[in-house]
């Protein structure tokens, strides 16, 4: 058993497709046409090309729960998931400069330095160095 | 302040309120993370850092979540894979990530990873 494929709910595929490649340099790796407008669409890092791929999910367009889930891990700060970085203060200055907007600025807790953003698809993401 | 941003300020306050303790884990990792191909020695870091080399083995472990030893081993691993994958062989990549014998390496990097070295080599060479 591997893990392949680990997902993020997103309130608009192509806006997150933007945001992720652009913001984040993510690269796509598939997409296909599901029917209704919806997409099996996974990204992978740019640095770790052969890791999990991070599928963008339209779960709150379809699904009312996951939309309620989603809004109250937002509403509560709360991130989705998490990416790891080798500087967080860099990727937060860099971040920054590219407008991304965020809830915690760098902050040490431990043996690790995080940072949380809005992705701008309804999740909170937090960045990880481990120190 | 969020919900979220009050419970890492918790946290912090809870469980990360030993700085003494954070500095001294962080300088054994970072102590690792220069020294991974060399003989670990614990020994001369607990010296410098004035704790026992047990205690220093449980702090590691009570941040970290693993041993030094389970890290230097990822670290190593992790090494050979981005060397094996710059062209390197796979013997060289042993030597030089600090394993005297190629097979508890082949067997510690197929354990870590699933994959032998040699499969791993060609995979990213195909």
């Amino acid at each position: 058993m591997k893990i392949s494929v680990i997902s993020i709910p997103v309130l608009d595929q192509e806006k997150a497709l933007q945001f992720y490649t652009e913001k984040l340099n993510f690269i796509k790796k598939k997409d296909v046409p599901v029917g209704g407008g919806n997409r099996w669409l996974t990204l992978v890092s740019e640095e770790q090309q052969d890791g999990p791929e991070l599928l963008l999910e339209p779960a709150p367009l379809h699904f009312e729960p996951s939309k309620v889930y989603q809004n109250a891990l937002f509403e509560a700060g709360i991130p989705y998931t998490q990416f790891d970085v080798s500087d967080v203060q860099k990727e937060y200055d860099r971040l920054l400069e590219l407008g991304v907007e965020f809830s915690m600025k760098p902050t040490e807790m431990g043996t690790v330095k995080i940072a949380v953003f809005n992705d701008t698809c309804g999740n909170n993401i937090q960045l990880v160095e481990t120190l | 302040m969020n919900h979220y941003n009050k419970e890492v300020s918790r946290i912090k306050d809870d469980v990360y309120s030993n700085q003494w303790q954070i500095d001294t884990v962080i300088g054994l990792k970072n102590y690792m993370d220069i020294n991974f191909s060399e003989k670990l020695n614990l020994t001369l870091f607990s010296k410098i850092r004035f704790v026992s080399k047990y205690h220093l083995l449980r702090l590691f472990k009570k941040y970290y979540g693993l041993t030094p030893n389970q890290y230097l081993m990822d670290k190593r691993v992790e090494k050979a894979k981005e060397y094996i994958k710059k062209g390197m062989s796979v013997s060289d990549a042993c030597y030089e990530v600090g394993f005297e014998s190629l097979s508890s390496f082949s067997s510690l990097f197929k354990r870590k990873t699933g994959i032998s070295p040699s499969e791993y080599q060609k995979s990213n060479f195909r």
